[in-house]
């Protein structure tokens, strides 16, 4: 297995049966195949976005969220596909025309974890892993503690799609960060890279893998969860296309989180379902990001824990069991 | 003894006191007490009822009959129990209706029928639940309001009109109406400025917010509806689509070439530099691959 | 000529450099010993292999353990090959001729299996070729892996070009060498007759080599410390990453090298060929790229130590006082410290005395990987929460440290086939520069 798995990358086993000529070439021979395919593909991908070119013929479609568009023939045909395909293409392009946001208020959360729960539940999680985990924060000494609800903060400068060498972890154009775990190789070097402790990685066989086995895999779902790859907070983008808020924002029982649409300046609230515009909450409220000093320029924001609606207690029995 | 009595008095005038209080703060009208399903409760309302309520109510007040409801003040409480099942329909559509704080009200949020399919999903909960005949609200005597919604372009305000349909079927302004304006966003509706309330003319004007973003063509939709908490009109909104956003075409967040973008999008100069320097590396050593073969040939002894 | 015995014949020379090319008792005891550990650490892999990487101590947070720890090491030690052919080649140190082929060894075999070590880390091995197939060239990871495979070809084809003179006189000679390597010598050594063409091109592909080879070798180590540097996190936030990591790879390699040094000339009695002399230089480019790296810990350590920002405040309170104190400290003074001040002496650049430093030196470089690479992990921006203790803190598994050990035994195994079967020693080089006549390739 290991022989196989490594010939890409050198051939010592070649070696040890001592250096024939034919193998020292085949092994230049291999490296140099390695390189060629790598810069094949470089180039197929500017290949791919010549290819789109226009016919000059063009048709008036009409769009998800009711908009008349003017697209290219072309396009039609090469959009025409099925199933996994089709929701793998759907999950990159993201959604048009809109900027996800999420606004958590912490004066709100008293640690109830039911966001935690209904992501977990919608995204095959084990209890020791999470997409969205509520941290007690302390900042200095003398200040008071809260609840902060943490989860990927689906950065505008992702540092973790950056280093990403597959392109298995991508930006959308609506801002959210996705994985496909049919691509991830499993170097984790997103994990290394995420300040914000984000991401997880299914180090056994995911939860009730065997019950999930031949089930098509979404990309906006991460669902099923594969051994072996990363996974984290998708901003349940499977949901935002049909119109529904996150599992976590509409499970929320006490109204922290607000979920919208930057374009239109507006958030809804998960609980009291009421929508208010983004800038004026942010403005009111004295909204901020998690560490801005970093330059990710996150999609989360956060309003501060002030008038509380709640005291802060010492989260019990949290901690999941060893894995 | 007497001193235990006491105690026991006491406590038991503390739970009725308690419940009193608690009751007196959501008191819920006779009349809309009375009020009765216009429809007959079937399998498939129940179902949509489920449906309704696990995207709206189960936060709160958990799975019913499951007592897993949230930790919250006052106790949302688990709807299957007798408590909740005690209340009239009329009742339970009220409290869901205008909602409490911190119960939200969802007036506006689940449709009417909406709110009974939640009603009948209830029931099916309760054995000794029978269902009273339906009622249509037929026998509405209340105001019949419609509004009509304009945009006035000299003076750049959003014009809602209220007529009232009165007993002869003829129509006149109606005047003292209370209006909210509200625009469609991804999520739900946004309230627009605040409510007015008509003048004699059945008119109530709206400043539109200058710098709230509509589609990509400044399109936005409104829809102007009464208030009426209490239900006491029967009231249709007006609704309408007006240019008067701000125009947002904002680009896809991946359009700049930039370190995470995908390999196509890489920075120019970097796939410049990677390629070139594979190119000029790997050449080299090809040709000095190529010269080492050589050697073979320039042999002296053939 | 700083060698006593310049008188050496071409015949003394040739049998000197290639009497160990013959499979004794000895050599397979000692095969047989690497292949059954291999075989034992390949069983502990296939059980990664089927059950994923949760056999090892990683968890979330802590995500980078053994292996990619190791993975640093292995690309460190190859870069000796660098220093020793390329920098003191080029700049005209004329006493490193009998070490070249022992540090061009060391760079193949780590180079290469470099490259395993890192598919032992992924959670998707079978899915490697797609770095190939989607790779993004943004990623440090590309990066790596392309200057990672041009290291080792350029490294394998310095180590091979020399060979070719050998090759061709041991074939034509009278030593006797199993006549299945008699025959790979004569294919290898290419018709080579001595004559101004063939060395011509020989010299001139070697030049072009030795020069490819700094920015090769530069690159892989640079390369590798961003696949730290370009995280902000505390402890690896750094900009001089690049060279820190590259003068600690001189500190491993260097050790490397002096202890193959010392192994070769014991079991192949060379001591003729690698004398005080070479251990005494080698002590000496020891303790040069050791200050080097000195230098770059200082750096390293005080700058962000006296700025204290929130995050290296606690990673720094971690490794200089708290858990990982021990073990800091034990490297930065018993892999460093105390090595310059005794190889300042010249009494402790004698064979025996450097032969411990350079263990000491290479065991510390090891843990010294460890140290940067997993204590940044368990030091987050934000707090570790509602998790397992065991994602707190990282402690490897057996099956884990099997899998480490694992490249080592590969690495011996390489060093072992090469050092055997061809002249640890470059004949040609040495016979030219000792002066011998007669030099026969016929």
């Amino acid at each position: 297995m290991e022989e196989n798995n490594t010939t890409n990358f050198s051939n010592e086993d070649e070696k040890s049966k001592g250096s024939t000529r034919r193998n020292f070439l085949k092994n230049l021979g291999l490296a140099g195949v390695g390189v060629a395919t790598g810069a094949a593909a470089l180039y197929s991908g500017h290949i791919f976005e010549a290819k789109k070119e226009a016919t000059g013929e063009s048709k008036v479609l009409l769009t998800q969220d009711g908009k008349l568009v003017s697209v290219d023939s072309l396009e039609i045909k090469s959009h025409i596909k099925t199933g996994e395909e089709l929701r793998e293409s759907q999950g990159r392009e993201g959604i048009p025309g809109r900027r996800w946001v999420m606004v958590t208020d912490l004066s709100h959360c008293r640690n109830a974890r039911k966001c935690i729960n209904a992501c977990q539940d919608a995204h095959q999680l084990r209890p020791e892993q999470y997409h969205m985990n509520t941290l007690q924060m302390q900042d200095a000494p003398n200040t008071a503690p809260y609840n902060m609800p943490k989860n990927c903060q689906h950065c505008d400068n992702p540092p973790c799609v950056a280093v990403c060498p597959v392109d298995a972890t991508f930006k959308r154009p609506d801002g959210i960060v996705l994985i496909e775990n049919d691509r991830c190789i499993g170097c984790r070097f997103c994990m290394a890279a995420c300040p914000y402790s984000a991401r997880i990685f299914n180090w056994i066989e995911p939860k009730d893998a065997a019950s999930h086995q031949g089930q098509d895999y979404n990309v906006e779902l991460n669902v099923p969860q594969k051994l072996g790859t990363i996974s984290k907070c998708l901003f349940s983008a499977d949901r935002l296309r049909e119109g529904k808020l996150p599992y976590c924002v509409e499970a929320c029982p006490n109204g922290v989180y607000y979920f919208g649409d930057e374009n239109e300046d507006a958030v809804t609230n998960g609980t009291t379902k009421e929508t208010v515009r983004l800038s004026k909450l942010l403005r009111d409220n004295g909204g901020y990001q998690l560490m801005p000093e970093l330059g990710t320029r996150p999609r989360v924001y956060y309003l501060p824990p002030k008038n509380r609606l709640f005291p802060f207690e010492e989260a019990k029995d949290a901690t999941p069991e060893k894995v | 003894m007497g001193f235990k009595k006491q105690v026991f008095l006491l406590l038991l005038l503390s739970v009725v006191t308690g419940t009193r209080v608690s009751a007196q703060t959501w008191v819920v009208p006779d009349d809309q007490k009375a009020v009765v399903a216009p429809m007959k409760f079937t399998p498939d309302m129940q179902k949509q009822g489920e449906q309704v309520y696990l995207k709206n109510c189960q936060s709160c007040h958990g799975l019913p009959g499951k007592d897993n409801w949230a930790k919250l003040t006052p106790p949302p409480g688990d709807l299957a129990k007798e408590k909740a099942q005690k209340q009239t329909d009329g009742e339970i559509f009220y409290r869901i209706t205008t909602g409490k704080i911190p119960m939200p009200e969802f007036r506006n949020i689940i449709p009417e029928d909406d709110r009974w399919a939640v009603i009948a999903f209830l029931r099916s909960f309760n054995p000794k639940y029978v269902q009273p005949a339906p009622k249509a609200l037929a026998a509405f005597t209340g105001r019949s309001v419609t509004l009509e919604m304009q945009y006035s372009d000299p003076m750049k305000k959003i014009v809602v009109t209220a007529h009232e349909k009165l007993k002869d079927n003829s129509n006149v302004p109606a005047a003292g109406i209370e209006v909210l304006l509200s625009v469609k966003r991804y999520f739900g509706s946004l309230q627009v400025g605040e409510m007015r309330t008509t003048n004699a003319r059945g008119e109530a004007t709206f400043e539109f917010p200058a710098d709230l973003p509509g589609n990509n063509t400044g399109n936005v939709d409104l829809t102007a509806r009464v208030n009426d908490p209490k239900s006491q009109m029967k009231t249709t909104p007006a609704t309408g689509t007006f240019a008067i956003g701000v125009p947002t075409d904002r680009p896809g967040l991946t359009e700049t070439r930039a370190w995470w973008s995908t390999r196509g999008n890489a920075p120019i100069w970097l796939l410049l530099t990677y390629t070139l320097s594979v190119i000029i590396v790997w050449g080299i050593i090809i040709y000095i691959v190529s010269s080492i073969l050589k050697i073979k040939k320039l042999s002296t002894h053939g | 000529m700083t060698m006593d015995d310049n008188k050496l014949t071409f015949e003394k020379i040739t049998a000197d450099l290639t009497h160990h090319i013959r499979i004794n008792k000895g050599f397979v005891i000692w095969m047989g010993f690497l292949t059954v550990s291999l075989l034992a650490c390949l069983f502990a892999y296939s059980l990664q292999l089927r059950t994923g990487l949760g056999v090892a101590g990683i968890r979330d947070y802590v995500t980078w353990g053994l292996y990619l720890s190791n993975f640093v090491f292995f690309v460190a030690a190859s870069l000796i090959g660098m220093l020793v052919s390329a920098v003191l080649g080029l700049i005209g140190m004329k006493w490193i001729t009998p070490i070249t082929r022992i540090a061009e060894t060391i760079a193949v075999a780590f180079a290469a299996v470099a490259g395993l070590v890192i598919v032992s880390d992924m959670g998707r091995p079978e899915r490697l070729a797609y770095v190939f197939i989607y790779g993004r060239p943004q990623s440090p990871i590309l990066w790596d892996v392309t200057v990672i495979v041009t290291y080792f070809v350029l490294s394998l084809m310095l180590l091979y070009l020399p060979l070719i003179a050998d090759m061709a006189i041991i074939h034509n000679s009278k030593v006797a060498i199993p006549s299945w390597l008699r025959s790979i010598y004569k294919r290898f050594s290419l018709n080579f007759t001595d004559s101004p063409e063939q060395n011509r091109i020989i010299n001139r592909s070697i030049r072009v080599l030795l020069i490819l080879l700094v920015p090769a070798a530069l690159s892989i180590h640079t390369v590798t410390s961003w696949l730290f540097a370009v995280t902000s996190r505390a402890g690896w936030d750094s900009s001089i990453f690049g060279p820190y990591f590259v003068s600690g790879a001189f500190v491993a390699g260097s050790a490397a090298v002096i202890i193959a040094m010392f192994f070769f000339r014991k079991n192949y009695k060379l001591e003729n060929y690698l004398t005080d002399l070479h251990f005494n230089n080698m002590g000496k480019v020891l303790a040069t790229v050791s200050l080097v790296y000195l230098y770059f810990n200082i750096n390293e350590y005080l700058v962000p130590g006296y700025k204290l920002k929130r995050a290296d405040a606690v990673h720094l309170q971690e490794l200089l006082a708290g858990r990982d104190a021990l073990l800091f400290w034990m490297v930065q003074i018993g892999g460093l410290v105390i090595p310059i001040l005794f190889l300042l002496f010249r009494r402790f650049r004698k064979p025996v005395p450097v032969l411990v430093i350079s263990i000491a030196v290479l065991i510390a470089a090891w843990f010294k990987r460890y140290l940067i690479v997993i204590p940044t992990q368990e030091h987050p921006f934000l707090p570790i929460q509602h998790v397992p203790q065991n994602f707190v803190h990282y402690s490897p598994t057996l099956i884990e440290s099997m899998i480490t050990i694992a490249p080592f035994i590969l690495v011996l195994i390489i060093i072992t086939l090469i050092s055997k079967f061809f002249p640890v020693i470059p004949l040609h080089e040495t016979a030219v520069e000792k002066g011998a006549e007669h030099i026969r390739f016929e």
